[in-house]
């Protein structure tokens, strides 16, 4: 309930369009009934008075009739248009909404979120919620106030004609949806999670099809698959036998409604209690009216579907950030001098710690190098620099103050970062560049690519530096995408720059001549590196090198020193 | 709306209807029934009422009436649920095929094919692409049959009763279908590319979900909040152009339907009134009047379905007809690859698009030997494994095991020859021990045992809470990257395949793992033949023998002190591994 409040407050802007879009919505219904009623009532009244020889007045019944077929088109045209244009507004607000909520969250508050799995899930629920206006809240709005306005017409010729009236469209648009859809509950699950398992299952084979066909398994996994298939057809089955069962009792209903006011005014229409006529228009009123509640079974289940995605996306966009900023930062200072004192670090209290007791120093444009197996915690390291996450023991010194004293927003400002989980963004190559420095000018980015190698590649593809990546353009290879992404962070000319294994996916010949043109081009800029690396090569021109096991700092000193010292490096180097 | 015979689209969808069977016919045969039973049950309450109004029947004698109403109503209500159950098994009949059929293509079409595309697209094919053509089968084609037959019967009806509303319906009804298609024409394409503008949309809104990180990190992440802002709006108003013409096209349907219902109701009233016809006749006809317009006011919601089937389906039929490279020999028998040359002679491959991958390559395998490939990134070294494992064919020159061409042997067979450990090696959703037996899934316990101990994995597995039977799932969750290398080599070792071809992996592990990587590798290497793709300079030393490859070609062969000393691309491919000699 409280899901379906909060989410009902995100909407308070448009209200007006709210209720513009019920208003149109039960108008077009009442023309509809309106329309049917009457016809039945001026057919009968035509016929008896022809029967009788009397005169009657047709032309109001007659213009009546066709001002409510008309009110009925032009209303469900209106009504259509109002609806869609509250929708898109609410899609906008809803996203934008969301984003807002969620860019202080990243990176520590979505890790748990990284796989695209769950992030097309996040996808799906705001697609969700974006049906919630014209799928659940019109209708729903109009069904009641339907089910209002008919049982209280009838009410006045009879209440026990209200009484059946009103129970039956309850039935047919609340008790039977609600009750099918609490039945369904169990396949429904069940079908979401079979979709997972065979989702899971193709991926898999999928990613692994040379195995499965090495290995000879090809033909179980294609039974496997049809297995799966079969168990999703089947709890398919059960909901489409549920939906079969709402639907019939919907049409049921309004049936049996036309027969009960049929058989409850028949002795009223021979004792004269009611005009001979109203028995025609009952009739007929009592089918249309059952329009109001066709769309509820719909919106029952979206009601569900929409609260669970619904405390999804509350529950993520009301997460706290992992880091706080301080209400008044401190301005940036001209030197960038950082310094580690006795640095921890652990996601959760009771889980072991991934950093344990760092101390290090980064002095102005000097070159240190991180080494280590992957999990040894060498990755955390960049992600506390770049304060998007606080050290649970220990302190961080920008210029012997401490980093918490920064806004997150001015240190990373002069600091370029490249990240294990840089993105490439679905754009050009140029765009995807130019997000480090809008403003820099052709021969800067030409100058990045050229350094990290990735220049002439890029030259030669028929859009050159408007070649669009990802999903949907060119897909780069990995080394390719790595490149990018260093030239990205290159472009930026921060006095630090962080570079999360730089060369993975890149092939060694690569790798080797772009470290010399990396190290080149920041000793020439005098700006400070802070390499992260599990290779060894290429480390002989690193100012100082911390080897890190196990989240501590197990050996330091210049490539040389390691080396003559024959300790863990020289261990890791002789192994490669 | 007709289909553009000429397009592949609804043709294939046409002709995948074989897959449903008979429950196609009967689900329209059921909803033809009902529509019958309808008829009938207007004509018993047109009769109730008039008998009532003007014969001042009382509740007794109209209830015989009335019974058998009540009895139509719950006969139809049943019809109405098994033509669901009818359509639907239509529709889960096609799904099931062609979900099979397809899956099985894509083995055809094999991991050398698929590297090629986007795994996760062909999942959402596999996956959500065949489910998306449900509401085809069991709603479009049920209701484009009735929507033919049904209101035709009411017609016959009508006609026989009261001429005039007869021919005000045969005169609208063409109208109906008329106007959405002169208005639907060029909505049809608008409305297309909105769809795509909206999964675009989506798929944008996900991109930057992704890379937030990225625009934090260069203080961008406040900008894209605008960016995302405009393109949702620019979308509403894309959006909203192209809906209210497509709301035009319904309102010009509605307005048809309803206006023709109250010219029927109008007209009736005043023949009665002049006392052309019975009262109860006139009932008859205006109950079945808007009953006669129904099915063709659905026509715009099921031709949403159509339009979703189309959408879904273009990629199944890419797919679908993409032809199978696969060797089709029939050779059911290998020489025992312990005592027999394998050999390349002269093979050339080039892509689809063009590109030439491996040229003009001469290769002896000998029984027994470590071989390894070495060679800058597309120098073609995975073209060569993917050739021998005949997930591509030569286009030029051939591979011979012993005399038998590789590709006369049935695949299957010469599969079973082999074990393969790709870089990046897949965990299939199961327990370690059905990984372990991939393939094999009457291997004993014992033997999976001994495989895991001489891939040095049965120490870790048994640690393992639930030891043999721990789950594992995609990308080998919980498992370190060094205990998911010794499990595929314990899938490796119990195969007991004479030729092993390995991709070695790139990842770093820790020195721990990384011996028993090691040595378990080595004791496989014993008395089989390697192939294997080197990424370490220490692998590549221990080779009998090595394969330089540059641009598709084999540049030369030799052991690593030989191509010390003849080779400046090996030596400069060796400094770069930064290995000294």
């Amino acid at each position: 309930m409280n899901d379906l409040l909060h989410l009902l407050r995100l909407f308070r802007p448009y209200l007006g369009w709210l209720l513009l879009g019920i208003l149109l919505s039960f108008i077009t219904l009442l023309a509809n009934v309106a329309l049917m009623a009457f016809s039945g009532w001026f057919i009968s009244a035509m016929a008896i008075a022809g029967a009788a020889g009397a005169s009657m007045n047709y032309f109001t019944p007659a213009a009546l009739i066709r001002a409510a077929a008309i009110v009925r088109t032009a209303g469900r045209y209106a009504e259509r248009l109002v609806t869609h244009e509250a929708t898109f507004r609410l899609l906008a607000e809803l996203r934008v909404w969301f984003y807002r909520r969620l860019e202080p969250l990243a990176p520590a508050g979505l890790e748990a979120y990284r796989s695209g799995d769950l992030l097309s899930r996040i996808r799906a629920d705001i697609d969700t919620l974006d049906n919630v206006y014209l799928r659940l809240l019109v209708p729903a709005a109009v069904a009641l106030l339907a089910i209002l306005v008919f049982t209280g017409v009838l009410w006045r010729v009879h209440p026990r004609l209200a009484l059946v009236e009103g129970i039956l469209l309850l039935v047919a648009g609340v008790a039977v949806p609600w009750l099918v859809n609490r039945l369904g509950h169990r396949a429904g699950r069940r079908k979401v999670e079979v979709s997972a398992h065979m989702r899971a299952a193709l991926v898999s084979d999928m990613q692994g099809m040379g195995e499965l066909l090495v290995y000879g398994a090809a033909e179980s996994h294609a039974d496997r698959l049809q297995t799966l298939s079969r168990e999703l057809a089947q709890q398919q089955r059960t909901l489409s036998h549920l939906n079969g069962l709402s639907q019939g009792a919907l049409g049921l209903c309004a049936n049996l409604a036309m027969w009960a006011l049929v058989v409850l005014a028949v002795p009223m229409v021979s004792s004269h209690l009611l005009a001979p006529q109203h028995l025609a228009m009952l009739a007929l009123f009592a089918l249309a009216s059952f329009e109001a509640v066709t769309p509820l079974p719909l919106a029952i289940q979206t009601l569900g579907e929409s609260l669970a995605a619904a405390r999804r996306i509350f529950s993520l966009a009301d997460s706290l950030p992992a880091v706080t900023e301080p209400a008044e930062p401190l301005a940036m200072p001209e030197r960038f001098a950082y310094r580690f004192q006795n640095v921890s670090f652990h996601y959760h209290p009771d889980s072991p710690e991934v950093l344990h007791d760092i101390s290090l120093q980064l002095a102005p444009g000097r070159k240190l190098a991180v080494v280590g197996a992957t999990g040894c915690g060498k990755s955390t390291l960049a992600s506390l620099l770049l304060r998007f996450r606080e050290p649970t023991g220990g302190n961080i010194l920008l210029n012997e103050r401490p980093l918490q004293l920064y806004s997150g927003e001015t240190l990373r400002e002069h600091i370029a970062a490249l990240t294990q989980q840089t993105h490439l963004f679905n754009t050009t190559i140029r765009d995807n560049l130019l997000l480090a420095r809008p403003d820099a000018d052709r021969l800067a980015m030409e100058q990045a690519c050229e350094t990290v190698l990735i220049h002439d590649f890029i030259v030669s593809q028929p859009d050159g530096y408007d070649t669009v990546t990802g999903e949907t353009g060119v897909r780069l290879s990995g080394g390719q995408a790595r490149r990018v992404a260093i030239a990205r962070a290159l472009l930026k000319n921060a006095p630090l720059l962080i570079l999360d294994e730089p060369t993975e996916g890149v092939d060694p010949e690569t790798a080797r001549q772009l470290m010399v043109n990396i190290l080149a081009r920041m000793e020439a800029r005098r700006q400070g590196l802070l390499l992260i690396t599990h290779q060894l090569q290429g480390l002989e021109r690193m100012d100082e090198i911390l080897v890190m096991a196990e989240g501590r700092v197990v050996e330091s000193g210049c490539h040389q020193e390691l080396m003559d010292a024959r300790g863990h490096y020289w261990r890791l180097y002789m192994t490669k | 709306m007709p289909d553009k015979a000429d397009t592949p689209i609804p043709s294939a969808l046409q002709g995948w209807k074989v897959h449903a069977g008979l429950w196609l016919r009967l689900a329209i045969a059921i909803g033809l029934a009902s529509g019958g039973l309808l008829i009938l049950q207007a004509w018993l309450l047109a009769r109730t009422v008039d008998a009532v109004v003007f014969k001042q029947a009382v509740l007794q004698q109209v209830m015989p009436w009335l019974w058998g109403l009540l009895a139509l109503f719950l006969v139809r209500a049943a019809l109405a649920w098994a033509s669901e159950q009818a359509a639907f098994q239509a529709a889960v009949q096609v799904k099931l095929a062609l979900r099979e059929l397809l899956y099985r293509h894509v083995q055809k079409l094999g991991p050398a094919w698929l590297s090629g595309e986007r795994s996760g697209d062909i999942v959402n094919t596999l996956s959500d692409g065949v489910e998306a053509l449900e509401a085809y089968y069991a709603r479009y084609l049920p209701a484009m049959s009735l929507m033919a037959l049904v209101p035709l019967a009411i017609l016959v009806f009508v006609f026989s009763h009261d001429w005039l509303a007869g021919v005000v319906m045969v005169v609208t009804a063409p109208l109906i279908p008329l106007f959405m298609i002169l208005i639907g024409k060029g909505a049809e394409q608008r409305n297309q590319r909105q769809w795509r503008q909206l999964a675009w949309m989506s798929a944008h809104f996900l991109d930057v979900i992704q890379g937030l990180t990225t625009l934090r990190l260069f203080n961008a992440s406040r900008r894209e909040a605008q960016v995302i802002a405009r393109i949702s709006d620019d979308y509403r108003r894309g959006t909203m152009s192209v809906l209210r013409i497509a709301f035009l096209s319904s309102f010009v349907l509605e307005f048809f339907s309803t206006v023709s219902i109250a010219m029927v109701a109008v007209l009736i009233g005043f023949r009665l009134y002049w006392g052309e016809m019975d009262f109860m006749h006139g009932l008859f006809v205006l109950l079945l009047a808007p009953e006669f317009y129904l099915p063709l006011r659905n026509m715009g919601t099921q031709y949403h379905a159509r339009m979703e089937a189309i959408g879904a389906s273009e990629r199944i039929v890419e797919i679908l007809d993409t032809p199978v490279a696969e060797a089709s020999g029939k050779v059911t028998s290998v020489a025992e690859l312990r005592q027999t040359d394998i050999r390349f002679e002269a093979v050339s491959f080039r892509y689809p698009d063009g590109r030439q991958a491996v040229q003009d390559i001469d290769l002896v395998i000998r029984p027994g030997e470590t071989l390894a490939l070495v060679g800058a990134s597309g120098a073609g070294k995975t073209t060569l494994i993917n050739l021998l494992m005949g997930f591509l064919q030569p286009q030029g020159g051939r591979i011979r095991v012993g005399d038998t061409p590789l590709q006369d042997i049935v695949p299957e067979v010469w599969r079973r020859q082999l074990a393969w450990l790709p870089q990046r090696p897949q965990l299939f959703p199961g327990t370690i021990t059905d990984n372990i037996r991939l393939g094999m899934p009457r291997a004993g316990r014992e033997a999976i045992h001994q495989a895991a101990a001489l891939a040095q994995a049965g120490d870790f597995i048994e640690a393992l809470p639930q030891g043999w039977n721990t789950r594992v799932g995609e990308a080998g969750q919980g498992l370190s990257g060094g205990q998911m290398q010794r499990l595929v080599l314990a899938r490796a070792f119990l195969r007991d395949a004479p030729l092993v071809i390995l991709d070695e992996p790139t990842a770093n592990l820790d020195l721990d793992s990384e011996t028993r990587v090691h040595a378990a590798f080595h004791s496989l290497a014993a008395g089989r033949t390697v192939i294997l793709i080197a990424h370490r300079l220490r692998t590549v030393r221990e080779a009998n023998r090595i394969v330089v490859l540059d641009n598709g070609r084999m540049v030369q062969t030799g052991t690593h002190a030989e191509l010390l000393q003849s080779s400046p691309l090996y030596r400069r491919m060796v400094s770069a591994y930064g290995g000294a000699p």
